[in-house]
């Protein structure tokens, strides 16, 4: 299983801030982002940012493993 | 002494933590600081309160390179960031991050810098509480 996490407006958007989806070989970010999307559209217009295993990642092509965390954010307003 | 990156819920001394920076070297000739309060008015409404949520981990992390990264980049000796997470009211303090250098002009340049950043690299949102309601703020340029 691969543990989804939301914060701020998109887990506001999303009702939840907490998925689980069921992890298959080949599953990359940007597959696992678009499924979402069509699933939450809403919530997904807000994301520019993911996260997977607490580290920042640009590479929407990257596998992702069995068992990770994997979070998507909308733009940050700390400070 | 505390530790120089935190995120906390309880308040914070400004002056505190410049002894605490001052205190890391007698090298250090000019400090710099920015000091980030709660404001009570933003896009046309007046502000009762302020909520942030963060993820956690990350946000850690990301302040923690982003001290690591201005001390190499600007040759500072030494650098603090605190950011707190509990609910604020207008005036209450929200940021704070000094930087130590031999010279005024790192410390100046490195504290402009990591404020910068930590709005785009730190993964914080704040929520403002007006008579019109309750909304995520839209991060400014």
């Amino acid at each position: 299983m691969i543990e989804v996490l939301f914060f701020g407006p998109v887990a506001e958007c999303m009702g939840t801030g907490r998925l689980s989806v069921e992890h298959r070989p080949g599953l990359c970010l940007d597959t696992l982002r678009e499924d979402l999307r069509a699933r939450y559209p809403e919530a997904f217009a807000l994301v520019s940012i993911a996260a997977i295993d607490g580290a920042h990642v640009r590479d929407a092509a990257v596998e992702l493993a069995d068992g990770c965390e994997v979070v998507f954010m909308s733009k940050f307003s700390g400070g | 002494m505390s530790d120089a990156v935190r995120l906390q819920q309880e308040d914070f001394s400004q002056d505190e933590e410049i002894r605490a920076l001052q205190a890391c070297s007698k090298r250090i000739g000019g400090i710099a600081t920015f000091f980030g309060c709660a404001r009570d008015f933003s896009d046309g409404r007046e502000v009762s309160e302020i909520r942030f949520e963060a993820f956690n981990c990350m946000a850690l992390s990301e302040m923690q390179r982003l001290r690591s990264e201005a001390i190499e980049r600007f040759g500072l000796i030494e650098a603090r960031i605190v950011h707190r997470l509990s609910a604020v009211k207008p005036g209450d303090a929200i940021v704070f991050i000094a930087t130590g250098a031999e010279h005024r002009a790192p410390a100046l340049q490195a504290c402009q810098w990591i404020i910068d950043e930590l709005k785009e690299r730190v993964p914080i949102w704040k929520k403002e509480f007006t008579p019109q309601g309750e909304t995520w703020v839209t991060p400014h340029p």
